[in-house]
């Protein structure tokens, strides 16, 4: 069940001169229902490691399970229509996709594409519109009247209309002001927590990583180099530094206080976490918690 | 300080029959070799203004003065030598088959002679650092190179002022620090003066001066300081919330009283670190 890989490598243009291997041998597993943040540099192999996990791209070698589904490099693409619904991906600038004349339409295309009737395409259009956050005001009005932010939300409502178990996110809160990326973070922390999506997300952003994901993988030069949980990754300053990560604020800020001499148990990854500890410790006995 | 820029009373309407203005009788004054940073919630209007200042949208009521050219139909392009603009998609503002054709494209407009253009380029591509990129398609370049590209083109010109407008949200975290090191790098030794529209807080931290555009109107003007003192309201305004302004809502919830100044990460640990010592 849930998400594991085997021995996965991937490289573009295989059996050509201009073969490029862009992930080599990696291998983790995540239970069901669970939260992962992908991390590493730009050119590192996120995007062509996620891609597997609908077989947009099929590994070179090695074996992807997703709950129920397998697959290998003979997996063929008759057997991929149910995978894609179980796995949704939400690219970058996911706006860019959006083609129809109406917001409902442009979200009902998924289903109705895999043979839903129209009526129940368009209810169920209605219901994901508000699951994003768009009140039914918007089903009718152009996709491309809108802004970036709502133009992301139909998008997402779109891949969200196929009912996946699964949801790939790159990099999904790109280009939104602060405020658009927390209500984007909130909206699928929902769907994790209330609807029981897993989750994977490609990220930067070391503060998303330290609030919601419950794994991290670590990327490097296509590889693997890291497994753990946020509190396991973000633990190891130097090792980090070597590889030029972020620690999230709250850990960074903490760091600065260990070193005048306080202790953590364990390390704070978020300024709700070190609240805590400092109230703990706070002199009145720290026992006017409200 | 001397005005670089001279904003009175702009006011801008994407349509004539528009009820709202996107801008909304706007004055401010940008000093010479000053950091101003412009924040404001996405759709505020912030990139409408600096759009209006390069002549880039014809605003019809309003003045706008720079380097002291009141700027005009006749005075655009006399403006325009004197501000460089970097957007935030870099993909969307390249013109040359190589990195330096692409620098070269604004001297060549100008009608530099190839003897002085050629050492301008090198040495412009040579000061954001890509020197070894010269002769690389700039499609093959990733977000953050492709930005430092577009710098070297605005530093082949030798503008008094460079707007970045949102120049660093596609960025990685790396990426964007670079960029922002490379920007305050080529203010002092150019003495540039800079206007950064942006929602990142650690831009927004480095300037000099914020202006907070809302609807169309300018609505706070004051030393980052000052403005992030504003907590919660920042979000409203298009901005993230200071880490040290999430620590103290933070410290709040659970009884613990902090300063209500904003206080940067230094000062903060210093007075939680007070605090705990006085046992």
């Amino acid at each position: 069940m849930a998400i594991t890989f085997e021995h996965v490598s991937y490289t573009y243009q295989a059996g050509t001169p201009m073969a490029t291997s862009a992930v080599t041998d990696v291998s983790f597993s995540v239970p069901d229902h669970s939260y992962l943040a992908i991390i590493g540099h730009t050119g590192s192999g996120k995007s062509t490691l996620i891609q597997q996990l609908n077989a947009l791209l099929k590994p070179t070698s090695g074996q992807i399970t997703v709950d129920n589904f397998t697959i290998t490099p003979k997996t063929t693409n008759a057997a991929l229509k149910p995978l894609r619904q179980h796995v949704g991906m939400v690219f970058q600038f996911p706006e860019s996709q959006l083609f129809e004349e109406t917001v409902r339409q442009d979200i009902a295309f998924g289903p109705r594409n895999f043979g839903m009737g129209e009526t129940d395409a368009f209810k169920l259009a209605d219901a994901m519109l508000q699951t994003v956050g768009l009140d039914s005001s918007y089903a009718e009005r152009s996709p491309f009247e809108l802004s970036g932010g709502q133009m992301r939300r139909v998008a997402i409502a779109g891949v969200l209309a196929m009912r996946p178990q699964v949801l790939v996110l790159d990099e999904p809160t790109a280009g939104l002001d602060p405020q658009g990326r927390q209500e984007m973070m909130g909206l699928f922390e929902r769907l994790h927590r209330e609807q029981g999506l897993s989750i994977v997300l490609v990220t930067h952003q070391m503060e998303d990583v330290a609030q919601y994901a419950e794994q991290v993988a670590v990327m490097r030069a296509g590889k693997l180099v890291k497994f753990g949980t946020p509190h396991a990754i973000f633990s190891d300053a130097d090792w980090l530094q070597e590889n030029q990560l972020d620690m999230p604020r709250a850990a960074q800020f903490a760091q600065r206080l260990a070193n005048r001499g306080l202790t953590w148990d364990p390390l704070p990854l978020t300024a709700e976490q070190l609240a805590d500890q400092l109230a703990a410790r706070w002199p009145q006995g720290g026992d006017a918690h409200v | 300080m001397a005005n670089i820029i001279e904003v009175k009373h702009l006011t801008y309407r994407y349509q004539e029959d528009d009820a709202r203005p996107a801008l909304d009788d706007v004055s401010f004054n940008v000093h010479a070799g000053e950091w101003l940073a412009i924040v404001g919630h996405n759709g505020s209007g912030k990139s409408t203004l600096a759009k209006s200042l390069d002549g880039l949208l014809p605003f019809t009521t309003g003045e706008v003065t720079v380097g002291g050219i009141r700027l005009s139909p006749e005075t655009v392009w006399q403006v325009r030598e004197k501000i460089g603009m970097i957007f935030q998609n870099p993909d969307n503002q390249f013109v040359g088959a190589t990195v330096a054709d692409d620098v070269a494209f604004g001297l060549e407009n100008r009608q530099i002679p190839r003897e002085e253009m050629v050492p301008r380029v090198t040495a412009a591509i040579e000061q954001v650092g890509m020197t070894a990129f010269t002769h690389r398609e700039p499609s093959s370049l990733s977000g953050g190179q492709k930005q430092r590209v577009a710098l070297a083109g605005i530093v082949a010109i030798a503008p008094d002022v460079l707007i970045l407008d949102e120049a660093t949200s596609m960025l990685d975290p790396q990426g964007r620090r670079d960029m922002l090191a490379l920007v305050r790098q080529l203010r002092t030794d150019r003495h540039l003066t800079v206007i950064s529209i942006t929602h990142d807080i650690d831009e927004a931290a480095g300037a000099d001066r914020i202006l907070v555009i809302d609807d169309g109107r300018l609505v706070d003007e004051a030393d980052p300081a000052t403005i992030f003192a504003q907590g919660e309201r920042l979000v409203k305004l298009g901005l993230d919330l200071p880490f040290t302004a999430k620590l103290k809502t933070a410290l709040r919830q659970r009884g613990i009283t902090p300063p209500a100044t904003y206080q940067t990460a230094a000062e903060m640990e210093e007075w939680l670190w007070q605090s705990l010592s006085n046992t």
